[in-house]
């Protein structure tokens, strides 16, 4: 078979790239050796040696032309004037070194704040699955009209396994539970740790493409016995750090609740886990579930109205999302005929992960795209900024390259050796953006949740942040290159030829200049108001406090379950627990709550108030809940408005009681007192319960929320495994944990504890820090754009007085005073200021609208304004009014030798 | 570039490709080769030549190499490659088929 063609361009264009000296030495051989034989014919013809050069010469016809000819056959010139060009532009940058700097610090600012930003996104929300083909993958969950968690909304394994068997749209439907603590030992007799992992069904890896990094994963057969196969698989993470990434761990057993697991592969490093936050420690077939689960009353594996199976599939290929919802529509009406009483309204959502994750968490999705709003804000003014200083620059270029363009050159040729030299400030900007980026990645990872579990928030520098600031930076190249590139090559050439500086001020070369100076003082006061009444909101919010105890409080945390209790063995060792830590010497008061408010344990509760006419179509009202124990609300110092708290005297067998807070009872009961008064939980026919407490409202979810509804039961009436232990000391709270946990030991010694925290320390780390995280992000973006501004505008208002040195100077001769030169250069920066001020007004309001959407506040903020204004007025016009005066003390005589 | 005015372009192509299907050259016998089959038909200016043979390497259709010539002078001699084979076929049909066109206009005139 002969070579394809490439096969003898290719090497002919490296050649041509790479040996260029080799190539031009050639060329030159072979036309002397052309030369050589045309003289030596002439000298057979009996020319004299002379004449036979000079007709040899003529026969060739200019041989520099020639030689240029042949050069642009070689079809590598762009390359080769792209290398001249580099090597141009790194000179110009490296001549005006200050000048060289402050470019690409201002576009390093700019870009570091959207490297920043976007690894975060990335984190929360754009970051595909670490799956095979991670577009193909679709979430399927199921709700109803009633349910509060549709976004989420799990599935039962019975609906699951339907789904799974009747549709024909997938490659695979794999269902997984949510986050699950497992009291881990690698070997019996070992005290237990708690540990995070998931059950999965057995096809799950095969579904998501994911090959164990060693050994294998799950079998049809364990995906087939409730209870039979106790086989595991690490998680890449948890292999490492437990096991010390030791190979030989296939086939070992490890105890999880109790319970012998042998290893049966290891996922790989690349697999993280099935959504943003979770990493699962461990990967169990959902076949174990029950044997997991101590409560011989629940089956989650035949009970259909146990919806706990997170379900994501792969579609077929062609197979288009609305085909594969249409199919699972059918199968869900199908369903509900077929099993009214746990499917009755159970309707089936198929959504793609991004769509998933957005509904999931409106509020972070909302918060994120401020930020990018914010970043990108910020970069557009870095750009605005570089553009006027390669303009100003540009300027004092304009004679060489009005040289340039009067020899002939091009103005695409121009435009692209300008360009060269704003990719490479660029590239440099790019650079020093991801160092500073790199500082706000190491910020933004301070925002995680303390938990021993394995939930982690990875924001991250990786490839991905990478390739966005590289592709951010060329964008920023050609924002800021583009026009000065353009302006600077549209020199009328006779006059830039003659004089050196005179312009002529006509209308259509300034536009541009101004449109900038508008567009910074419109951004920056946009992202000044927009971070002032951010950090004013978040101080409103904090001056009530969170409405709960935030000093001399221990947190501790367990779960009998993990250790296998029945429960009954539950229920008494908390007993005990709770009567041993209250005699503990140093300890004022103890109490056991279902979660800490803020944390990550938060529950929902379906209630039907007495008397309250529901919505239409709703038969329940979902509420944010607690599980709470006796002296719950004196120990964590939430304060009862009325009424009692929980006593010893409200059992499993007394009368259900609820403690209510007062935005919930002032909801459901406007015009009477809400103490005495009843609801249902759960459903339309679900117990009474009576409200024998109100509480103030506190904050529950975080600082920044409107009131919201809350409902605390008592833990007597509802038993559960997962409890928090609030000891309330004299001292320092830290001083307990060890008593503590020494109290633990006695009564179990195979008890796991975990989150064991000061609530100083939970406060700070949970509920302070990530606001006050969020605010030090808006102020430093919106204080780094104000520098921004500011630069910009002193730069450009500068550069417009200089360019009338000359009218100046003029007027200044024939008898104009230093007050009306001032007026005059400064007319022109008021109109811009005005101008600029408009828009932002118009951006900032807009930008309150979406601030009030997201911080739940309403109305203007119009303290921010009456702060801000006056700042951006009076930076402008300093800013403006430097140079002017420079400008009004010109010396006539100077400015017209000006040249 | 400058091209030969009296050649209809891509013409100089053609004739340097079929000139070499016969055997390796170098520039100078090749431009000797083209006075001596057209004559002085087809003035091809000298200069213009290596361009254009240039152009056919950096095309891959002719290929070079630096060989002895027969009185002892390294020179670059210039092959036909496979693609370029291919290349000067479809030329000249290209070629017959617009000259037999053009012929029948003319006869078309004077008929």
């Amino acid at each position: 078979m002969p070579w394809p063609r490439w096969r003898y361009v290719l090497p002919l264009r490296l050649r041509s790239v790479f040996r260029r000296g080799t190539v031009e030495d050639e060329m030159d051989e072979e036309l002397r050796f052309h030369l050589e034989c045309k003289v030596e014919e002439g000298l057979a013809r009996g020319l004299d040696a002379r004449e036979a050069r000079y007709r040899a010469l003529r026969a060739i016809g200019g041989l520099q032309q020639r030689k240029e000819e042949i050069r642009d056959m070689r079809q590598v010139r762009w390359f080769s004037d792209f290398a001249a060009d580099l090597q141009y532009a790194a000179r110009a940058i490296g001549h005006s070194k200050l000048f060289s700097i402050l470019v690409v610090l201002t576009l390093g600012l700019g870009i570091g704040a959207n490297s920043a930003i976007f690894s975060l996104a990335d984190a929360l929300l754009l970051r595909p699955l670490p799956v095979y083909r991670p577009s193909e993958i679709v979430t399927v969950s199921s709700f109803t009209p009633n349910s509060f968690a549709e976004t989420t909304g799990p599935l039962s394994y019975r609906d699951y396994v339907d789904y799974r068997d009747k549709s024909k749209s997938f490659d695979g439907l794999a269902a997984f539970t949510d986050v699950t603590g497992f009291g881990f030992a690698s070997r019996p007799g070992q005290p237990a740790k708690l540990k995070g992992g998931i059950l999965v069904s057995g096809n799950l890896f095969r579904v998501m493409g994911v090959r164990p990094e060693l050994g294998r994963d799950f079998n049809s057969e364990e995906d087939r016995i409730p209870g039979r196969d106790a086989v595991v698989v690490l998680g890449n993470d948890f292999w490492q750090s437990q096991f010390g990434g030791d190979r030989s761990v296939i086939g070992r057993h490890i105890l999880l609740d109790g319970i012998e697991f042998s290893i049966i592969g290891v996922a790989p490093k690349t697999f993280t886990g099935l959504d943003q936050y979770v990493r699962p420690d461990v990967f169990v077939p959902i076949m174990m579930w029950p044997r997991l689960i101590a409560d011989p009353k629940r089956n989650p594996l035949e009970n259909r109205g146990d919806h706990e199976l997170m379900v994501k599939g792969r579609l077929k290929p062609g197979v288009s999302i609305g085909q594969a919802r249409a199919e699972l529509g059918v199968i869900a009406k199908n369903l509900q005929r077929a099993y009214p009483k746990t499917n009755r309204n159970r309707e089936i959502a198929v959504r793609t992960e991004f769509a998933m994750r957005l509904q999931s968490d409106p509020t972070d999705a909302a918060l994120i795209g401020m930020l990018l709003a914010l970043a990108g804000a910020v970069l557009l003014i870095s750009c605005a900024n570089v553009a006027g200083l390669l303009l100003g620059r540009a300027r004092t270029r304009s004679r060489e390259i009005a040289v340039r363009l009067a020899i002939g050159a091009g103005r695409f040729r121009l435009v692209r050796l300008l360009l060269t030299e704003s990719f490479l400030i660029a590239l440099m900007g790019g650079a020093v953006g991801i160092a500073l980026g790199y500082g706000g990645i190491a910020f933004f990872s301070r925002l995680n949740v303390p938990t021993d579990l394995p939930i982690r928030l990875s924001v991250q520098l990786d490839r991905r942040v990478f390739l966005f600031s590289l592709a951010i930076s060329l964008l920023s190249a050609v924002l800021c290159g583009l026009a000065p590139a353009l302006q600077t090559t549209r020199t009328n050439l006779v006059t830039a030829l003659k004089t050196a500086d005179v312009e002529i001020p006509g209308k259509r070369r300034l536009w541009g200049r101004n449109a900038l100076v508008i567009c910074q003082i419109a951004a920056s006061l946009a992202l000044l108001t927009a971070a002032l009444q951010m950090v004013r909101d978040f101080q409103q919010k904090w001056r009530g406090g969170p409405g709960f105890r935030t000093d001399h409080l221990l947190t501790m945390a367990f779960d009998p379950q993990l250790v296998r209790y029945s429960e009954a063995q539950t229920q008494r060792f908390y007993e005990d627990l709770i009567r041993r830590v209250r005699a503990l010497p140093g300890v004022t008061s103890a109490a056991l709550t279902g979660a800490l408010p803020m944390g990550t344990g938060g529950d929902g509760l379906s209630v039907i108030p007495e008397g309250y006419q529901m919505p239409a179509g709703k038969e329940s009202i979902s509420v944010d809940m607690d599980v709470a124990g006796d002296h719950f609300f004196s120990t964590f110092g939430v304060q009862m408005v009325r009424g009692r708290g929980f006593r010893e005297t409200d059992t499993a067998t007394s009368s259900k009681v609820a403690v209510v807070n007062e935005q919930f009872a002032k909801h459901y009961w406007p015009n009477s007192d809400a103490l005495g008064k009843r609801f249902r939980s759960d459903s339309p026919s679900g117990p009474l319960v009576e409200i024998v407490g109100i509480t103030k409202t506190a904050k529950y979810e975080w600082m920044g929320e409107p009131p919201t509804e809350f409902v605390y039961l008592p833990f007597a009436q509802h038993p559960r495994s997962g409890m928090t232990l609030l000891v309330q000391t004299e001292g320092p709270s830290a001083a307990l944990i060890e008593p503590v946990r020494e109290l633990v030991r006695n009564i179990d010694a195979g008890q796991p504890t975990f989150d064991v925290r000061t609530i100083e320390e939970y406060y700070q780390k949970r509920v302070v820090s990530a606001p006050v995280m969020i605010t030090q992000t808006v102020s430093a973006m919106g204080l780094v754009g104000l520098i921004l501004a500011m630069a910009g505008l002193y730069g450009l208002m500068t550069f417009t007085a200089s360019r009338r040195t000359r009218e100046i100077g003029i007027r200044i001769a024939v008898g104009a005073d230093a007050g009306t030169v001032l007026r005059m250069v400064l007319r022109q920066a008021v109109i811009l200021v005005a101008i600029g001020i408009g828009i932002g007004l118009f951006l900032a309001l807009a930008a309150e609208k979406g601030l009030n959407a997201v911080f739940a506040t309403s109305g203007i903020d119009f303290a921010a304004f009456l702060m801000i204004l006056p700042a951006i007025l009076g930076v402008t016009l300093l800013a403006a009014f430097i140079p002017a005066r420079k400008a009004s003390r010109i010396e006539p005589a100077r400015a017209l030798r000006y040249e | 570039m400058s091209k030969p005015q009296d050649l209809v372009q891509g013409t100089l192509d053609l004739l340097l490709l079929k000139i070499l299907t016969l055997e390796p050259l170098h520039g100078w016998a090749i431009s000797i080769r083209l006075r001596q089959v057209s004559g002085d038909v087809l003035q091809v200016t000298e200069g213009s030549l290596y361009p254009a043979l240039h152009k056919l390497e950096q095309e891959g259709w002719i290929k070079a190499e630096w060989k002895q010539t027969e009185n002892n002078r390294r020179a670059k001699f210039y092959s036909l490659t496979a693609p370029g084979r291919k290349q000067l076929e479809a030329e000249s049909a290209n070629w017959v088929r617009l000259s037999s066109a053009i012929s029948r206009v003319i006869r078309l005139k004077e008929a």
